[in-house]
């Protein structure tokens, strides 16, 4: 077994980075990648893990378990595919739909992305200021595939945006970057 | 990821703000499409071009899709016709004039510049020709624009050729009549024109250039207005040194946007990336306007006590701003107070704030002059003359470019309105002092000798 995935999701307090990679250490292993967030008073986060040569998963599960305080936190472990490491080819864009909040948004405007065939690998909303909810913004940052026609993605989302009173906006991440970063 | 802030204002600006790429323009020398014989140089220049454009719209467009940023207008700049074409006649140069009137149709560009000549030391057979052909050919014509450059720091004022640039606005302008004297909009005369600009009607390409080449017009008066108002909102005793550092900030982030469309349309197309050239450059439309910056900054309005020191200000702060951004800015650069092409600026002209006086004492700190500025049709050839002059002397000395687009309207005095349609817009007709008298300084011709300052080795 090569690497595994642990994810640690639950209420946000100091120290579950340090209690979950001491863990980590004490077996043997190293934390290939990670990243994490916190909502509100959530946190989430997900490590990619490289285990000692020979370790097998159901072992590792139980040792983790067995060592990690857990302290209402859900942890969540598996085994990672070799193919999970290769992104696919495309480029990266960001949708940003701009309006009133409403129920279902998300779905809707997740929905037509998924369709397309289209991944979301990052999602954040953005409030801005709370006295005015006609510009509550969702941000999309999608991965692309070479494969999809954008036009008519472009489109469909924009129609979409439309029937939920929403302003939309699909436009290649490279253009944020050039204007913000030196 | 980006954080919230940046990804808002980015977002803003492109949507709310009236960022655009406001032209993109191949440059394309004809040198070596010349010939003696007109057919011959005729069938050179559509080979040519059409070679280089026919995919210019369709890229701009694709590259302006993906990054939610409107090419607004794709533009032909070229050699200096007066030049490329020197062994013909003023008919033949009209021909030439609708020739690539009928080129810019076919490959889909808004105007073709560079029927242009440059004789600020001296007028030459081919100069004359094209001066002689300018009223025709831009009355004949929707797609093409002329310029001609009677001055430079170096060589001083050619007043035979101010005097016959006179002549020629007032004929264009007598010739189009019915569009409220149009051709004269589609003509500038220069001092010291850069050989790089994107931005009609001066565009051309200058010699020393590459055989073809890709410059970026950016503006976004509508992005700095907002970035001020934001500031002095937050924080309503900020001082000006602090307000000169917003604007070369937001002027930074307008023209990486520039650039970055500008690369890419030169990457695809596999021609060079030339300047991209950051002018805050109004359109009539509400929000697109820099006479508004005026106001932001306190002003009542531009025109008014004050206007030339935040003119000084503001022009200064965009440049230092574009050159940060962009390791190749050219072109103008700056601020233009384009009268008919900013309402407020139009708005300020109509209720007395702005004449041509204050108009000329701002030109003396922006980046271009007199700009679409519509005076009575019966303003004399020798007075246009003198104030053609005027504003060349105020390039000549202080080693900046100036320039005069300026409309006698025929049958139309002060006060009266013209009407130019588009992006052009619409003006009050300004009052001009001795309008028909005559004017003997000017009829001296000769060349104002060029200053002490110009001997710089």
């Amino acid at each position: 077994m090569s690497k595994i995935i642990i994810t640690a999701i639950g209420k946000d307090r100091p120290g579950i980075v340090s209690s979950v990679a001491g863990v980590l250490y004490q077996l043997g292993c190293n934390i290939e990648n990670v990243s994490q967030t916190i909502l509100q008073s959530e946190f989430a986060g997900i490590y990619i893990v490289s285990t000692p040569e020979g370790t097998d998963f159901e072992t590792f599960s139980e040792q983790f378990h067995g060592t990690f305080d857990e302290k209402g936190l859900h942890v969540h472990i598996e085994p990672m595919a070799l193919e999970d490491t290769q992104e696919p080819s495309g480029e990266h864009f960001i949708i940003t739909t701009i309006g009133p909040d409403s129920r279902g948004l998300v779905y809707d405007i997740s929905t037509v992305i998924a369709e397309a065939g289209v991944n979301i690998i990052n999602l954040k909303a953005v409030f801005e200021g709370g006295d005015n909810p006609e510009r509550n913004i969702m941000v999309y940052e999608v991965l692309v595939p070479d494969t999809v026609d954008r036009h008519i993605l472009s489109g469909t989302l924009k129609e979409k945006a439309t029937s939920l009173n929403l302003a939309l906006t699909f436009q290649h991440k490279n253009i944020f970057d050039t204007v913000n970063r030196i | 990821m980006l954080n919230d802030s940046e990804l808002i204002s980015t977002v803003e600006m492109l949507k709310y703000e009236h960022l655009d790429v406001r032209t993109v323009t191949l440059g394309i020398n004809l040198f070596d499409c010349a010939s003696h014989d007109l057919e011959i140089f005729k069938a050179n220049l559509r080979k040519k071009i059409t070679r280089l454009a026919g995919n210019l719209v369709e890229t701009c467009n694709a590259i302006g899709d993906k990054y939610g940023i409107e090419v607004v207008n794709k533009r032909i700049s070229i050699s200096p016709i007066g030049v490329v074409a020197a062994p013909f006649n003023a008919d033949q140069m009209v021909e030439i004039a609708k020739t690539l009137n009928d080129i810019a149709v076919e490959v889909g560009v808004d105007f073709i510049g560079g029927f242009s000549a440059l004789v600020e030391k001296g007028m030459a057979n081919g100069d004359r020709a094209l001066i002689e052909a300018i009223p025709e050919a831009l009355t004949q014509t929707d797609r093409i624009c002329a310029s001609v450059n009677v001055g430079s720091t170096r060589a001083g004022i050619n007043m035979d050729a101010v005097l016959l640039m006179a002549k020629a606005i007032k004929r264009g302008a007598e010739l189009t009549s019915d569009k409220d004297g149009l051709a004269a909009a589609k003509l500038c005369v220069f001092c010291n024109i850069p050989q790089d600009v994107p931005f009609m009607a001066g565009a051309y390409l200058g010699t020393g250039e590459a055989d073809a080449v890709i410059n970026v017009g950016v503006s976004g008066p509508g992005v700095v207005k907002r970035a001020i108002d934001r500031a002095i909102e937050a924080k309503p005793d900020l001082g000006l040194g602090d307000i000169a550092e917003i604007i070369k900030r937001t002027a930074c982030k307008v023209t990486r946007v520039g650039e970055l469309i500008g690369r890419e349309v030169a990457d695809t197309l596999d021609i060079p990336f030339g300047v991209v050239d950051l002018s805050l450059a109004p359109t009539p439309t509400v929000g697109d306007s820099v006479g508004e910056i005026f106001q932001s900054l306190g002003l009542i309005s531009i025109g008014a006590p004050g206007s030339t020191a935040a003119l000084a200000m503001l022009n200064d702060a965009v440049k230092k701003g574009g050159a940060f951004a962009s390791s190749h800015v050219g072109g103008l650069s700056g601020a233009f107070i384009p009268v008919s092409e900013d309402l407020n600026i139009e708005e300020a002209c109509r209720n007395g704030f702005l004449n041509i006086e204050k108009l000329e004492a701002m030109t003396c700190v922006c980046s271009v002059g007199l700009d679409m500025v519509a005076i009575p049709g019966n303003t004399s050839e020798e007075t246009l003359a003198g104030i053609i002059a005027d504003e060349m002397a105020i390039g000549m000395i202080n080693n900046k470019t100036t320039a005069c687009r300026l409309i006698p309207v025929p049958g139309k005095g002060a006060g009266d309105y013209a009407h130019f349609g588009g992006l052009l817009g619409h003006a009050t007709i300004i009052d001009v002092k001795n309008c028909q008298g005559e004017n003997s300084f000017v009829r001296h011709g000769g060349r104002i000798p060029a200053p002490i300052h110009s001997l710089k080795n």
